[in-house]
């Protein structure tokens, strides 16, 4: 009775519609899953927390895939379920202290590849990470996904749940921060290079 | 701090985007006719556009943890295992009301009558869960299949199932049992009973099939009461029962309210175990309670099911009338 009913094997029926989904779907993962990972590290500043999220994210758009108009940008809308799910986490842990300072990333090896390489001092780069992880939430995230992943702020606004000025206004701002964070490490007086 | 001159504040915006390489071509220009004749915010441009430099090389700095192998590697397990639980479904009419078919990446995982009227949506709900996908395309192939069957032009329908809807070991054998029942035969649920071995089980094989997640395709309508009555099928539509018999050629005539009843000394009868069917009144046949029988409605089925006349009662010589 083990071989019986459940293993018959008899041609019938098969539409081809959803394996050709899949195949899709697994052309997205193979596009976007190490990218999508890749900014969910920045905003956690937690491999294991990346892990998750990004699985989490991919599993959440495989349900959803099939529901996408053709045609619809993959990338941003990944990017969108990737930040819902990641403010999500931020508010489960929101009573434990986030460990922003973790997110400055350890130095990175190498030299600068800019000219101005006396800019570039490791002190003054963990500085950068160091203002960027103490940002607010929605400026952070604005930030990462303008100057990081360069979405425009269109794909950021759907992503944040606001309009693309906001989203411009978040990374402005976070500019803005960074610039004042870094103040002493930053030239006076010198003329702009161009 | 001193006040900041109001062409300065208003300049800022512009500055930033500037230095990030954003600003439209006329905002530049007025980025840098402005910043030409001020000092304060010429250094400032400076400055913003070494924090886009910082930004860049932050961007471009290897990422400590940024190694996602193992989460892919996770993720493709996930996928698949999820894949294999999703369920695509169809609903259409046919003659017995609207059907559900759904269908798994494993096979065909739930045939289900549906309320004639109403919100399909819940009760769809309560079927299939959360995973379930409407796609009428991924089971037309089958619905083509069940319709020919309903209308009695196809006697067989060679599905691969998924058996993960079964809710224990011992219902999946109660299935298998009635699986085996031959088109246009039937039994009663004692004699399921018997075939999996657990005669005194009869209740629980009528349990068992109460929930019958492939209706139609294991046939349950196969089996019926030990007296000939067809007692339940799909919570309280016996006529839904009768009319699966009835396109198999098992004929079951009215029987009290609300119910049919096959009558024995109108089916061809088999004998468990036997390789020859009779007539009902052969031998000491109709003593024998219908556990021990299969009854079909016609020689043809039985036949089909590989079952020759009996030499003694010849069932070929002397048909029942029809």
């Amino acid at each position: 009775m083990e071989s019986g009913l459940f293993s018959q094997v008899g041609g019938s029926g098969v539409s081809t519609g959803r394996v050709m989904a899949e195949d899709a779907f697994e052309a997205v993962v193979g596009a976007h899953h190490a990218e999508i990972r890749r900014y969910l590290l920045r905003i956690t500043a937690r491999a294991s927390d990346a892990d998750d999220l990004s699985q989490e994210t991919f599993l959440r758009a495989f349900r959803a895939y099939r529901a996408l108009p053709p045609g619809a940008n993959v990338r941003a809308w990944l990017f969108t379920i990737a930040t819902n799910l990641g403010r999500n986490h931020f508010r489960a842990q929101s009573r434990r202290r986030r460990a922003y300072a973790a997110v400055a990333l350890e130095a990175p090896v190498g030299a600068p590849d800019r000219a101005d390489g006396r800019l570039m001092a490791d002190e003054a780069r963990a500085r950068v990470e160091q203002v960027i992880g103490g940002l607010p939430e929605k400026q952070r995230l604005a930030f990462i996904m303008r100057k990081m992943h360069e979405l425009d702020y269109a794909e950021i606004g759907t992503s944040l749940r606001c309009s693309e000025e906001s989203a411009r206004a978040h990374v402005f701002q976070a500019l803005r921060k960074i610039r004042k964070g870094l103040d002493g490490h930053l030239p006076v007086g010198t003329e702009p290079r161009s | 701090m001193s006040k900041v001159p109001a062409s300065c504040r208003e300049i800022e915006p512009h500055l930033l985007a500037s230095a990030m390489g954003e600003a439209v071509p006329p905002a530049v220009e007025r980025v840098r006719a402005h910043v030409a004749e001020c000092r304060g915010c010429r250094e400032e441009l400076a400055r913003y556009r070494a924090v886009e430099g910082m930004v860049h090389t932050v961007r471009r700095a290897p990422l400590p943890g940024d190694d996602a192998t193992l989460a892919r590697a996770q993720l493709t397990a996930r996928l698949a295992d999820l894949r294999s639980r999703l369920v695509s479904f169809g609903i259409f009419p046919s003659p017995l009301g609207p059907l559900l078919i759904g269908r798994s990446e494993v096979g065909v995982a739930l045939v289900q009558y549906l309320p004639a009227s109403g919100s399909l949506g819940g009760h769809v709900r309560r079927l299939l869960g959360e995973e379930a996908v409407e796609d009428p395309a991924a089971t037309e192939g089958l619905r083509a299949e069940l319709i020919e069957y309903l209308e009695g032009r196809r006697v067989r329908l060679d599905w691969v199932l998924d058996p993960r809807r079964m809710r224990s070991d011992f219902q999946r054998r109660v299935l298998e049992a009635t699986a085996a029942l031959p088109y246009g035969a039937v039994t009663s649920y004692a004699g399921i009973a018997v075939r999996i071995g657990a005669p005194s089980a009869v209740r629980p094989v009528a349990q068992a099939l109460r929930w019958n997640p492939l209706a139609i395709v294991i046939p349950c309508h196969r089996v019926i009461g030990s007296t000939g009555d067809l007692t339940g099928y799909a919570g309280k539509r016996v006529e839904l029962k009768q009319r699966l018999l009835a396109v198999e050629g098992v004929r079951a005539l009215p029987a009290g309210h609300h119910d049919f009843k096959v009558h024995r000394e109108a089916m061809y009868t088999l004998m468990n175990g036997e390789v020859e069917y009779c007539l009902p009144t052969c031998g000491s046949l109709s003593e024998h309670p219908l556990a021990d029988l299969t009854l079909f409605g016609t020689r043809e089925r039985a036949e089909a099911a590989g079952f020759a006349p009996c030499t003694s009662c010849r069932p070929d010589l002397h048909p029942l009338p029809a």
